[in-house]
């Protein structure tokens, strides 16, 4: 408290120049209040647009008929999205099992183990991935792995496996550098205590370093989730869009984001309801996450 | 909405054609030319599909209700008018090495609703069937439906969905086991390098003439329906959809078959 004395002597002196400086730092902050306010804004009418459109389908469908629903066939009136929500998760799930070994590893790569000019390289090439259109995704995974999995699995190769291993390399750059951000927080001194008492490099890594920095990789690994399951256009080339069940690595399903885009075009009706009711239910998801990251970022503090 | 459709218009420079989205690109695009040709006159097209089509030439908000399906039973002897724009056939397509190369109606019924699912027990090789599906909101399905599905026999949830001609095309040209459907048109593209085959079906080889002369089974006839025979700027409009120009062009590149070629046998 004592040290914001000064602070708001400093800042009642302003008060003090031309009437010209006044206006002109007034609007600054009016303009750069309303830069914040857009963002704002625009997620309040994002949600009450998507809520809105959602709405009917408690009184159409039913709540638990939507949510636990088996079929989803809108043709024959069944709207039940559990399939859907399954499929999200377990496109999201595989590929995060895949991608945070590889994107850790990048990290402390990165962070503990890389000389300057190997990092200098490495980085860069890490980033790039992230600044790739994910339709290429789609269409690298279509042409070149699809194939593949396709004779591996004894399918046409759409499914989940096809998915998990694209998404899990788009999820890497996201994953990887938050964790090197939470590795390099980390004070040198620890590392240094840590050779002082004989530890070897590898030790210091996995008993030391990461432990400390488990919070902020925890928080990578969940923003990097988020990327994964609001991906749309590389999941919908990839899985191959059956609404069923998981049956298999190699057999196809579908996902919330693939099935709003597939069907988005030409639903009508409760169908189109239904459609906005999965948005809303990808919504609370990808709320429920970001939350999850402010409250860890909480405990980390 | 609809009530815009309510406001009279004046049929004899305004004409409105409503209906099938399919029909819709050759709607537009010879509405274009034809509004080209005749400067004074416009042609609104939409399509809110089939039935939207012909309930609004029933109702009169639509002079030309376009539908790319055939009348139902309780259409039929209402005064509807149906003037065959193009036809178009439904191939079904396999990889090149499967050495199946004809299939009943059946038999494709059974493929698709998932009860066959080995290529064994069609005389093939040893080897899964991949049902390779089109999206709903498709054309080609809806029509590949009505010709083979039944209401007892639905499509297997288990089929890929993919959301367009080519990926069907090309996902079936890679994978051995795939067997899908597309338009006749499509089977052989001036610039593919992979090749497809398609089947015959009931023993009938799927060609521009065996769809022509209905002779191919799952074909459909795209329609224009008018309230009675069409009159003024709606039968100019028709005239010139049907005239060589329309047919040789803009049908013939939306991977069609010409009303004209059957007309002429």
């Amino acid at each position: 408290m004592t040290s914001e004395q000064p602070q708001a002597l400093v800042k009642g002196e302003l008060t003090l120049v031309s009437r010209e400086t006044q206006v002109k730092e007034w609007l600054l902050a009016a303009l750069f209040f309303s830069c914040a306010f857009v963002a704002v804004l625009g997620v309040a009418l994002i949600f009450a647009f998507v809520g809105w459109k959602a709405w009917p389908i408690l009184s159409d469908v039913g709540l638990s008929e939507f949510l636990l629903g088996r079929v989803w066939a809108p043709s024959d009136g069944s709207y039940g999205i559990l399939a859907l929500i399954q499929g999200s998760f377990v496109v999201t799930l595989g590929a995060l099992a895949l991608g945070t070994p590889l994107a850790v590893g990048t990290a402390v790569f990165l962070s503990e183990i890389a000389s300057p000019g190997m990092r200098s390289v490495v980085r860069p090439a890490v980033e790039l991935l992230a600044g790739i259109p994910s339709v290429v995704y789609g269409f690298f995974g279509v042409v070149l792995l699809r194939p593949i999995i396709g004779e591996l699995t004894g399918s046409v190769g759409f499914g989940p496996l096809t998915a998990w291993i694209v998404l899990a390399i788009m999820i890497v750059p996201t994953i990887a550098a938050l964790s090197e951000d939470a590795l390099n927080s980390i004070p040198m001194g620890i590392r240094e205590a840590s050779y002082a008492m004989g530890a070897t490099q590898w030790q210091t890594i996995y008993k030391v370093v990461v432990p400390a920095a488990k919070i902020g990789i925890i928080d990578a690994i969940i923003l990097g989730m988020g990327r994964a399951i609001g991906e749309t256009m590389a999941v919908l080339m990839l899985v191959g869009n059956a609404p069923q069940f998981f049956a298999g690595v190699g057999e196809p399903i579908s996902t919330l984001t693939s099935q709003i885009v597939m069907d988005m075009g030409y639903s009508t009706g409760t169908h189109r309801t239904a459609l906005f009711g999965m948005a809303a239910i990808l919504f609370v998801i990808s709320m429920s996450l970001v939350l999850a990251v402010r409250l860890l970022s909480k405990l980390r503090d | 909405m609809l009530s815009g459709c309510d406001r009279s218009h004046d049929s004899a420079t305004q004409l409105i054609v409503t209906g099938s989205t399919t029909i819709l690109p050759i709607a537009e695009q010879a509405g274009e030319g034809f509004v080209r040709a005749s400067p004074d006159t416009s042609v609104l097209v939409s399509g809110l599909g089939s039935s939207a089509g012909i309930e609004a030439v029933m109702t009169g908000t639509s002079e030309i209700g376009s539908s790319s399906r055939d009348l139902k039973a309780e259409e039929e002897g209402l005064g509807l008018v149906d003037t065959p724009i193009a036809f178009d056939g439904i191939a079904v397509i396999v990889n090149p090495t499967n050495p199946v190369s004809d299939l009943t109606v059946e038999q494709l019924r059974a493929v698709f609703s998932g009860q066959i699912t080995n290529w064994r027990q069609l005389g093939g090789e040893d080897r899964g069937i991949d049902l390779v599906n089109r999206d709903e909101a498709s054309g080609t399905r809806e029509a590949f439906k009505k010709a083979v599905m039944s209401d007892d026999a639905r499509f297997d949830s288990s089929a890929v969905v993919l959301p367009g001609t080519g990926q069907v095309r090309d996902v079936v040209s890679r994978s051995k086991g795939a067997i899908g459907y597309i338009s006749v048109g499509f089977v052989e593209p001036r610039f593919a390098s992979r090749r497809v085959k398609a089947l015959s079906v009931n023993g009938v080889v799927p060609t521009e003439e065996t769809v022509t002369t209905q002779e191919y089974p799952i074909a459909r006839t795209l329609h224009f329906f008018t309230k009675g025979e069409p009159t003024g700027l709606a039968a100019r409009y028709i005239a010139y959809v049907l005239s060589d120009e329309v047919q040789q062009g803009v049908v013939v590149d939306a991977g069609f078959v010409p009303v004209s070629e059957r007309n002429g046998q």
